[in-house]
């Protein structure tokens, strides 16, 4: 692929620094500190108003914080304007201009950086090439489907070589098959080219498929900073645990190594299942659907529960049940090879220990 | 892609429906505008006999030429100097929210609200031998004694801009408004300043506002009567004044028919020139 494009590569790392921004009383962003690598591809997740848009865009300087500061490349960006930050962006809604051309759209930041017009033409067709669009330079954007048109976007924002890649939500205004093509697309490119992406989504499938680390935001505050796999598996607290996957949660006594549920089932539990200390008295026990397995009720160490609701899924089924004490669990288990379960009959499930984790009730969201 | 004529996002009407919804309109154009433009029009041709004598008339006398040409300049001067006076607040306004949005709005429309008689009339009290502006002008010591600034072609400009300057700064406004605001961050993220990013993007998006505005401020100011007539001097008529002065005052119907004929088109020369040249109907459903 084009040379043009492709050399001087490798990312700028990305340093916030207890980022805090205030829209009149609203803290939109509170103390958020977080160090990204040269070449790091970091997902910002978090449900709506949580933030995670306003520190991208303060990332591209379109938004000056209260507090804080922001590093790029070792460079401290915080008041610089967001034409003079060098870095790519591609917005959520494609934003291209609609009055040029394709192949000028793309070489618009070449034409700002005074590149002459032959050259321009060249790199941009270069950078059209690499998001597979090669030879559309000449339509107008209009021409093009919203998929053709969200790679001319990323066109754009590659096509001066920029160290850092911000992308808000660019896949939301896609469907689904063209959602995960531009996913394997952005990620051919992110280890093509080398760049560091900080990447806005409020989709956690997306989230953890592309991301090297994800940054969970809740409310202005950053709850966790883990790569996929932690973050699914050991998430820190009560919020990314729920907001991650699916996630029973059970209210529990904690000794200090048993968790006793209200009718005096108990569960041993290792040391590992604290991610911090927690404090003897009430917790959660909280366990994913999918750790969870159907035995015959009474077996020891299982716990007794009533199926409620038998949910078919194709490869596998949700079944709904109540503990004794009415506190609802969800098992996701294989439909093949399973003895059929119907509503009302009682099962015992069962527990691997590691698969539990324990968190101190008052840290609930 | 391509819609059908009376077609629209889509929906599609009954002929029926359509006429209905046109004929009063149509009906309005045809009986009290088109019957008495065609009425005027023939006049020039068949009085006294069929003739094109008064045709002939306009431009055997180099008079009416040079009102022409003076009406087209100033028409010209007055679409610039409103273009430049509004541009500024247009985009003031399509950059404000809240109360400033509608005190801007309420200080564009103000004149509305007063009829273009008063307007003018308040231009010839400013402009007055001992009127504000030249009370102001000897004051600072720029000039001792007053000035002759009523009567003067300067004066039907000023005023004329005055008058007509909403209808130059609402399409601006409302093209400006419509550039959704993500454009200006691509534009800045891709390294244009905000200058930059005025004339690459926030400009060519607004060209249909602008040049709407101008066009509608263009084509009155050509045919504008009060005005010119109130404030300006008679050495130096305005078409609209001189055709008025031919039926009122001379009661030469024909001939004022001839002019009326040369001004409507003069008009749609322009009209047809200016769409051709910038593509206005590509512009306008490009924007659409």
């Amino acid at each position: 692929m084009s040379q043009t494009v492709s050399s001087n590569n490798k990312g700028a790392s990305i340093e916030i620094d207890r980022l805090a921004k205030t829209f009149g009383s609203v803290r939109a962003v509170d103390d958020v500190s977080l160090t990204i690598e040269p070449g790091e591809f970091v997902a910002l997740l978090g449900p709506s108003g949580s933030g995670k848009s306003t520190v991208l865009m303060s990332v591209a300087g379109f938004e000056r914080p209260s507090a804080g500061r922001i590093m790029i490349g070792g460079k401290d960006c915080t008041r610089l304007p967001p034409n003079k930050r060098d870095i790519g962006m591609v917005f959520q809604h494609y934003t291209l201009f609609p009055h040029l051309s394709v192949g000028d759209n793309v070489a618009f930041p070449l034409k700002m950086r005074g590149v002459a017009k032959a050259e321009r033409r060249r790199q941009a067709e270069a950078a059209l090439e690499i998001v597979r669009l090669g030879g559309y330079g000449d339509r107008m954007p209009k021409q093009l489907s919203g998929g053709q048109q969200q790679r001319v976007a990323l066109a754009r924002a590659i096509v001066y070589n920029p160290q850092v890649l911000l992308m808000d939500e660019p896949l939301s205004a896609l469907d689904k098959n063209l959602r995960e093509e531009m996913q394997i697309e952005i990620k051919r490119l992110h280890a093509e080219l080398g760049f560091t992406v900080v990447f806005v989504t409020h989709d956690q499938g997306e989230a953890l498929t592309m991301a090297d680390r994800i940054a969970i935001l809740k409310a202005g505050r950053l709850q966790q900073v883990s790569p996929a796999r932690e973050l699914y598996e050991r998430p820190s607290n009560l919020f990314a645990a729920s907001f991650i996957g699916e996630m029973n949660m059970l209210p529990v006594q904690w000794d200090g190594a048993n968790a006793t549920f209200s009718e005096r089932e108990h569960i041993r539990l290792p040391d590992s299942a604290s991610i911090e200390t927690v404090p003897s008295g009430r917790a959660v026990l909280a366990v994913r659907p999918e750790r969870l397995s159907v035995t015959s009720p009474g077996e020891t160490g299982s716990w007794r529960a009533t199926v409620s609701d038998v949910v078919y899924a194709g490869a596998g089924s949700l079944l709904i049940t109540h503990l004794h004490d009415g506190s609802e669990v969800r098992l996701r288990v294989a439909s093949a090879g399973q003895a059929p379960v119907r509503p009302g009959q009682a099962i015992g499930i069962k527990v691997p220990p590691e698969a539990a984790l324990l968190y101190p009730a008052d840290a609930a969201r | 892609m391509k819609a059908g004529f009376f077609e629209a996002n889509g929906r599609q009407m009954s002929r029926g429906a359509i006429l209905l919804l046109m004929a009063p309109f149509f009906a309005l154009v045809i009986f009290a505008f088109l019957y008495p433009l065609g009425s005027l029009l023939s006049l020039s041709v068949l009085e006294p006999s069929p003739t094109l004598t008064n045709y002939e008339r306009v431009f055997d006398n180099p008079i009416y030429a040079t009102v022409l040409y003076r009406t087209l300049r100033m028409a010209l001067l007055v679409s610039l100097l409103s273009l430049a006076l509004s541009l500024p607040v247009a985009i003031l306004m399509a950059n404000s929210r809240g109360p400033k949005a509608v005190f801007l709005t309420a200080c564009v429309l103000l004149p509305f609200w007063s009829s273009v008689l008063v307007r003018t009339a308040a231009w010839s009290i400013l402009l007055q031998r001992n009127g504000l502006v030249n009370e102001f002008l000897q004051g600072i010591g720029i000039t001792s004694e007053p000035l002759r600034l009523l009567y003067t072609q300067g004066a039907v400009v000023i005023a004329m801009t005055h008058v007509l300057m909403p209808f130059m700064v609402l399409p601006i406004y409302g093209a400006l408004r419509n550039i959704p605001f993500d454009y200006n961050r691509a534009a800045a993220i891709c390294g244009a300043g905000p200058l930059r990013s005025f004339w690459e993007v926030t400009l060519p998006l607004a060209m249909p506002g602008i040049l709407g505005g101008f066009i509608l401020v263009f084509l009155t100011a050509l045919g504008y009567f009060i005005t010119p007539s109130l404030l300006g001097s008679p050495q130096e008529m305005m078409i609209a004044t001189l055709i008025s002065q031919q039926i009122r005052e001379n009661l030469d119907w024909p001939f004022a028919a001839a002019l009326v004929g040369v001004l409507t088109l003069l008009v749609t020369i322009i009209t047809l020139v200016f769409s051709k040249v910038f593509r206005f109907e590509r512009m306008l459903g490009a924007r659409a």
